[in-house]
């Protein structure tokens, strides 16, 4: 049984599709992670979904796939078997129906391939399909054959959308309708990406991973800001947000202010829970009312803004609840004719 | 009371608590290679704004120090994994050892309190009546046969069993007022 060959293998992909990765994607069936977090950036999701559709790509979302369960998980909440079985459950609907997974947010990518590491210990892989076999013998039925069965081998690959969209991006640059006219942009790319090995199989692939957000702004017409706290974590620290917010909410400001020191436009991110962490106006009052200092800049989703270079309707971007005087300035400077 | 680490000799090596962290969650036996660098600490996003601290919290495991179940500090670790990365010995899995232990404190009845879970309450209503975190997610809701078998998978009977605790402190506190 495979435990480790969860992520998708961009390398191999890149190496036998050297000069149109996207055509590896073309005839295969795609599914759209749902993250919770979504619900408040919907042009996470709605962005990314239209760019699959110009690029002639199928995909869909799995009705009956479940929360990650992750923040569960990180306050002890859940055992290890329990957090497996929700993710192997996950993982069993998603490929039932599709042979590639997408992920938004860093935190459910790295549920599923933790999820998925637990069962290489034979007690908890014992415990988990313990508890995946008693749905199948309270429901009396299965589904679909093999239903919640440890997935031994699985066709069905994860992968981060970043590392998609990186990977296609020439594809992507042709569908842009305006650019980042010299914009500069400081990015966060979030622990649970940063810090993660479980995907990677090489040293290559792991550095390469930490260039990937500055490589595409350059390639969208943007200059990448380096700055202090670049690697530091957004605040949500585990839901830390919501035990020691103060705390936290130290992290964030770090974070922001370190951004804004360097003149950055705006700060861009691959995850919608770093994007609430580090957007939401609650959080950003807090911050002025704690540490004294009013901070501004404004933040956005790779997807968001590929949808906003995109040209498309601002509202299917950028949800109308989180716009900022400043927001609004980089979508209409973005989005100014030639 | 307990002891400053400073203040520790060599017959305070005890191996007890180790082995039992072990038995719970084996990939903790590397916490032996540390080299208490304090690569970990000095990199460490909980350190900078909080009293953690992962090389104190891993000697005084090595030490056999139960105290680090009461301490409030493995409750203010990100697990973002941070210092799993830029430690220099191989698999020694910080945050793993960091869950381990709170459910230890868990298991011991230490932590956290009620008043800390009142977030986490709400949520786990949402998970198991709507199969997200959140009210009304975007798209479709997750039918209710599916959501059926989430209540199989978890109950979430450690927020109860705080629950539980926390009414039976207010009780004791009352009687003895």
């Amino acid at each position: 049984m495979n435990f480790n060959e969860l992520a998708l293998d961009l390398d191999t992909i890149a190496r036998d599709y050297p000069d149109n990765p996207l055509e590896y994607f073309k005839d295969k069936k795609l599914c759209l992670f749902k993250a919770c977090l979504e619900k408040y950036f919907p042009g996470v999701r709605w962005g990314f979904q239209d760019l699959l559709e110009e690029l002639q790509l199928e995909s869909s979302t799995c009705l009956n796939q479940s929360c990650c369960s992750g923040t569960f998980f990180q306050r002890n909440l859940i055992t290890r078997a329990q957090f497996s079985a929700i993710n192997e459950r996950n993982l069993n609907e998603m490929a039932h129906q599709a042979e590639i997974a997408f992920f938004s947010c860093n935190g459910c990518y790295n549920s599923l391939l933790r999820g998925r590491d637990f069962l290489k210990n034979p007690e908890i892989r014992e415990k988990t399909q313990n508890i995946l076999d008693s749905i199948k013998s309270e429901l009396k039925s299965e589904r679909y054959e093999g239903m919640y069965d440890i997935l031994n081998n699985p066709e069905l690959k994860l992968v981060h959308d970043l590392d998609f969209l990186y990977l296609i991006r020439n594809d992507v640059l042709n569908t842009l309708k305006f650019d980042l006219k010299g914009l500069k942009v400081a990015v966060h790319y979030g622990c649970h990406y940063l810090n993660l090995s479980r995907d990677k199989k090489t040293t290559r692939s792991y550095l390469g991973s930490k260039t990937k957000l500055e490589e595409l702004i350059t390639l969208f017409g943007g200059i990448p800001v380096d700055y202090q706290e670049k690697e530091s974590c957004c605040g949500w620290g585990a839901s830390q947000l919501l035990i020691n917010p103060k705390e936290a909410h130290k992290v964030t400001y770090n974070k922001l202010k370190s951004a804004e020191n360097v003149g950055a436009d705006f700060l861009l991110m691959p995850c919608p829970t770093c994007l609430y962490t580090l957007s939401k106006p609650e959080y950003r009052q807090n911050i002025e009312k704690w540490f004294g200092e009013k901070l501004e800049i404004p933040t956005i989703h790779l997807n968001e803004l590929i949808s906003i270079l995109r040209g498309c309707e601002e509202d299917r971007c950028i949800s109308l609840t989180r716009k900022t005087p400043r927001l609004e300035e980089i979508f209409e400077i973005i989005t100014e004719d030639k | 009371m307990i002891k400053k680490m400073a203040d520790h000799t060599h017959i305070d090596w005890n191996w007890a608590f180790y082995k039992e962290l072990v038995e719970d969650v084996d990939e903790n036996k590397n916490i032996i290679q540390c080299i208490s660098c304090g690569k970990c600490v000095g990199d460490c996003s909980a350190a900078k704004v909080s009293t953690f601290n992962s090389r104190k919290i891993i000697q005084k495991v090595l030490r056999g120090d139960k105290s680090v179940l009461k301490d409030s500090d493995i409750w203010h670790c990100y697990l973002c994994e941070r210092c799993k990365r830029v430690c220099p010995k191989e698999n020694i899995n910080i945050p793993l050892l960091i869950l381990n232990l709170r459910n230890q404190s868990f298991k011991k009845g230490y932590g956290p309190r009620y008043n800390d879970l009142r977030k986490y309450v709400e949520m786990s209503e949402r998970y198991l009546t709507l199969g997200t975190v959140l009210e009304e997610p975007l798209g479709e809701d997750l039918p209710q046969e599916r959501i059926k078998e989430l209540n199989i998978i978890c109950n979430f009977a450690r927020i109860n069993y705080v629950f539980k605790a926390s009414q039976k402190k207010k009780k004791s506190v009352s009687k003895k007022k």
